[in-house]
């Protein structure tokens, strides 16, 4: 029961973003011991950023990229055509599947893709776009 | 028959009439029935548009259309090795010649081949095998509002959505980045730019 009710507390303290004292210390009752009270107070500031980011990190998402790897290969010959120098380049990304619906063992899988001059170009310009948009956003 | 550059193993037997089937044709016969040909090789795809070609072909100049597509099949064997072995116009022609074909129409052919052949390169370049290439790339980026844990959160976050061949299928792929995630997968991009640009 006293797990359960600190649990709850911690909770609501990270749920709402409570971040000054005054606010963590009006949670409690009028006839709460006032030493307990203070030192349960200065605990939970302590450690609520570190808590928010971890919940900010579990939160359902999408699957998110872990890693990134990439390496440039020349390809020579094929069967189509004995001779060539085309190169071409090899992109892993490894992602973790939502960690919400894994628990404590989130499944990461690694993808490789492989990705063409043109189609690296096409790419980049697309990021490149994403870029522009986000430093609009950001000068709002 | 001395070694041929577009194939080491041996031709078909039918090989030698057919050429000399097309060494009746007249030159103007032959350069119409080339460049029809070569248009077939240039756009491989367009097969129905080939074939109502060579009926127009077979039709306009009195030939059955049963012999005039062996002979073309014959014709073909050739510049279909001579890609495949990066050939010259040079060895080309001396294969026409080597089967039985006239030089006349033998230089004519392998003339069509060298102005062709930077296309029909490219070609044979982008059918070659590539592992899960990636298709198409679509985005969107919000903001978290919310969550169950966290009532007011407003952070930015991008997603990401991969289309992939993988074999002859195509898969779509969802991530998600976050903002210093996606500035240094920018950055390896253009990495990335600049290696494979240095090797062209």
């Amino acid at each position: 029961q006293l797990v359960s009710a600190l649990h709850n507390l911690t909770r609501h303290v990270v749920y709402r973003g409570l971040a000054r004292a005054e606010d963590i210390l009006c949670l409690f009752p009028e006839n709460f011991h006032q030493n307990l009270k203070n030192l349960l107070t200065k605990i939970i500031l302590e450690n609520i950023s570190a808590w928010r980011n971890e919940a900010q990190a579990s939160q359902i998402s999408l699957p998110r990229l872990v890693d990134m790897d990439w390496r440039v290969d020349i390809k020579t010959s094929s069967d189509s055509i004995a001779r060539m120098a085309v190169p071409t380049c090899l992109l892993q990304l490894k992602i973790q599947e939502d960690a919400a619906l894994c628990g404590n063992d989130p499944v990461v899988s690694a993808l490789t893709v492989e990705l063409s001059k043109e189609t690296l170009d096409t790419m980049l310009e697309g990021l490149g776009r994403i870029r522009d948009q986000l430093s609009a956003v950001a000068n709002k | 028959m001395g070694l041929l550059n577009f194939t080491r193993e041996p031709v078909p037997e039918a090989v030698s009439g057919d050429m000399h089937n097309l060494n009746q044709l007249s030159a103007q016969q032959f350069s119409a029935l080339t460049e029809v040909l070569f248009r077939f090789l240039t756009e491989p795809k367009e097969v129905e548009r080939f074939l109502a070609q060579l009926s127009d072909f077979a039709t306009m100049n009195k030939i059955s259309l049963g012999p005039l597509k062996n002979i073309v099949k014959s014709i073909l064997l050739v510049p279909n090795g001579a890609l495949k072995r990066n050939l010259s116009s040079e060895q080309v022609r001396a294969d026409f010649i080597a089967l039985g074909l006239s030089e006349e129409k033998a230089s004519y052919f392998a003339e069509q081949w060298k102005v062709n052949s930077p296309t029909l390169t490219r070609l044979a370049v982008g059918q070659t095998l590539m592992i899960n290439q990636l298709i198409d790339m679509e985005w969107k980026f919000g903001v978290t509002a919310g969550s169950s844990e966290l009532e007011k959160v407003g952070s930015i976050f991008l997603q990401l959505k991969l289309v992939i061949k993988k074999g002859s299928q195509l898969e779509n792929v969802y991530v998600e980045l976050t903002l210093p995630q996606f500035y240094s997968f920018l950055h390896e991009m253009e990495r990335v730019k600049t290696s494979l640009e240095s090797f062209s």
